[in-house]
């Protein structure tokens, strides 16, 4: 079953993989151009938020693909509200801590 | 639009495309058949087994408080209602009101003494017939809407028991039976370990999902009536030695979709082959075997030996619970005098789990499982969980059925009867490997507050329920997507 299947789950990754290489690129362009200096442990912490967010989607997915559904809800409901408000505090802390 | 603009909205969109595709990739991960362990996968897909090293103890979890005895054969429901039954019909059609009326003093012996000393397991018997009675009268309700699952249980069902079912039945004493066709010109085996690993191997591929082995412990062995011999009190056969213990699951999806969608006998029927071609195997390198199967073709007790051979542990729901398959653990055994090496049991912290859990006892339809926070029955030397055998059977006689083909919703809706993805792995890594308890609690949390669960009287037709199971049942067993009804 895509993307499990023997052929086109190696395709599948290297096209996230690509995906996600592509999307660091425009991140430090948006960084910079939102005047967001970074160093190390900023980028540590915003790359544990994304990570946080990909888990949060997998998992609420893999709920609903296990049809159940409502745990899928509850569980973006529950982790996307951390997600959300916990990404707010980076946020803060990315524009306001200036290394 | 500049470079830098470009590469910062090519990045927001493939930032975008990228949670997506991973968020389609986890609904596959739950969809995906190959999360399914053990039934129809491949004796290879050793990405369905969970490493038991880090958790080997010397003593099993179940807690020895007293002196071991063996059980009687009456303790078994099946053999215990098949008896009764038995007296009542001698008695011709007067015969249920009568032995009813009468009570347990009225009864022939061992019937007597067994239901005196249980009067609750007496009146539940009779409680049972009388819903079996309006569960015949409700089939005709029914028997449209599940009639695929009722074509798929009976499917399942045909190798068992039937005259010249395989494989056959011992007759005579266990010292002959058991050694019939055992080849005599065998080789010397190299060494127990060298035993163990081909047992397992050809256990595998015979269609095991699991295979575990232990020495009989005498106290795990039937008392008063022996295969092949009838009735009476017998000491353990010496060439009882090893067990080898043998799991597969349910098939995943009916199974998610008990009471009514799903059965037994897909299990059973799988075990009787896998161990009565172990046997032949064994027999013809040279050992003496004997395969115990369910339902009722065994004289061991199963469940304590998966956990000697360190399948798994005991939950509240009576049941074995292994890693793999949860409390989708069905077993049969075959046991032997070939020189094997035992596994050691494992400790993986169900026991505890299952003190805190209680979502199997919430969702019994019949209030069979304890709400006890630890084992808290000593049954025949150990202190363990044990289920009201008897209201557990008045439920099969009362939900949606042609016959009481069983109920199975404490293995459906038990937290570790998960597939094989990644966040049930996480789960099932992480728990075990947490002396504090925390993980444990934290899934418990969300099990309980995410997943939704139909409670214990839904799953019975009306006025009761709703004929509610806890799965969604599938395509293949839903009747009115193939048919007109």
């Amino acid at each position: 079953m895509f993307p499990y299947s023997t052929m086109l789950q190696p395709i599948f990754w290297m096209v996230i993989g690509l995906l996600t290489g592509v999307f660091v690129i425009g991140l430090r362009y948006w960084l910079k151009d939102l005047n967001i200096s970074m160093n190390w442990w900023k980028w540590v912490l915003l790359s544990f938020w994304i990570v946080l967010l990909a888990v949060t989607l997998c998992g609420s997915f893999t709920l609903m693909g296990e049809n159940e559904w409502t745990a899928g809800y509850r569980f973006l409901l529950f982790f996307g509200t951390v997600i959300t408000i916990s990404g707010a505090g980076l946020w803060m802390i990315l524009r306001r801590v200036n290394p | 639009m500049d470079r830098r603009n470009f590469l910062k909205y090519s990045g927001l969109a493939s930032g975008t495309l990228a949670l997506a595709g991973i968020s389609s990739a986890g609904f596959v991960a739950g969809r995906n058949k190959d999360g399914n362990t053990g039934f129809g996968r491949t004796p290879y897909g050793k990405d369905q087994f969970f490493n038991r090293k880090p958790f080997l103890v010397e003593q099993p979890t179940y807690m020895k408080v007293g002196t071991p005895e063996r059980i009687g054969y009456l303790d078994h429901l099946f053999r215990r209602n098949a008896e009764l039954r038995y007296h009542i019909f001698s008695y011709g059609r007067e015969g249920f009101q009568k032995v009813r009326d009468e009570g347990p003093e009225k009864l022939p012996e061992p019937l007597k003494s067994y239901y005196i000393d249980n009067p609750s397991a007496f009146e539940e018997f009779f409680r049972a017939m009388d819903r079996a009675n309006e569960q015949k009268a409700n089939w005709e309700k029914y028997k449209d809407r599940y009639m695929l699952a009722e074509a798929w249980s009976a499917a399942h069902a045909s190798p068992l028991g039937a005259p010249g079912a395989f494989p056959r039945e011992p007759r005579g004493n266990p010292e002959e039976s058991d050694f019939s066709g055992v080849n005599e010109d065998s080789l010397k085996l190299k060494s127990p370990q060298h035993g163990s690993r081909l047992i397992k191997k050809i256990s595998h591929l015979f269609g095991a999902t699991l295979t575990g082995i232990t020495k009989i412990k005498k106290e795990w062995v039937y008392q008063g009536a022996l295969r092949g011999r009838g009735r009476g009190d017998f000491e353990v056969p010496g060439h009882w030695k090893y067990a080898i213990v043998i799991a597969i699951p349910h098939e995943w999806e009916s199974f998610y979709a008990n009471p009514t969608y799903g059965t037994s006998h897909d299990a059973y029927s799988m075990l009787r082959f896998i161990s009565g071609k172990l046997e032949t195997f064994i027999k013809k390198i040279g050992y003496s075997a004997r395969s115990h199967i369910p339902p009722t073709s065994y004289d061991l007790i199963l469940p304590p030996l998966g956990i000697d051979a360190g399948l798994g542990e005991q939950g509240r729901h009576g049941i074995l619970i292994t890693p793999e398959l949860g409390a989708n653990t069905r077993l049969a055994a075959v046991s032997t005098d070939m020189p094997l090496e035992p596994d050691k049991p494992v400790d993986l912290g169900i026991r505890k789990f299952c003190n805190k859990c209680k979502i199997c006892a919430e969702e019994c339809p019949g209030k069979a499982i304890s709400f006890a926070g630890s084992p808290y029955k000593t049954v025949r030397g150990y202190k363990r969980w044990s289920i009201d055998q008897d209201k557990c059977y008045t439920v099969w006689n009362s939900v949606a059925t042609s016959q009481p083909r069983g109920c199975r919703i404490c293995l459906a809706v038990c937290p570790y009867s998960r597939k094989n993805n990644w966040i049930h792995t996480i789960a099932r890594e992480a728990d075990p490997r947490d002396p504090t308890g925390l993980v444990s609690s934290a899934m418990l949390s969300m099990q309980k507050n995410f997943f939704s669960y139909p409670g214990g009287k839904e799953y019975l037709p009306p006025p009761e329920g709703n004929n509610k199971t806890y799965g969604k049942p599938p395509d293949w067993l839903r009747t009115e997507e193939w048919f007109d009804i």
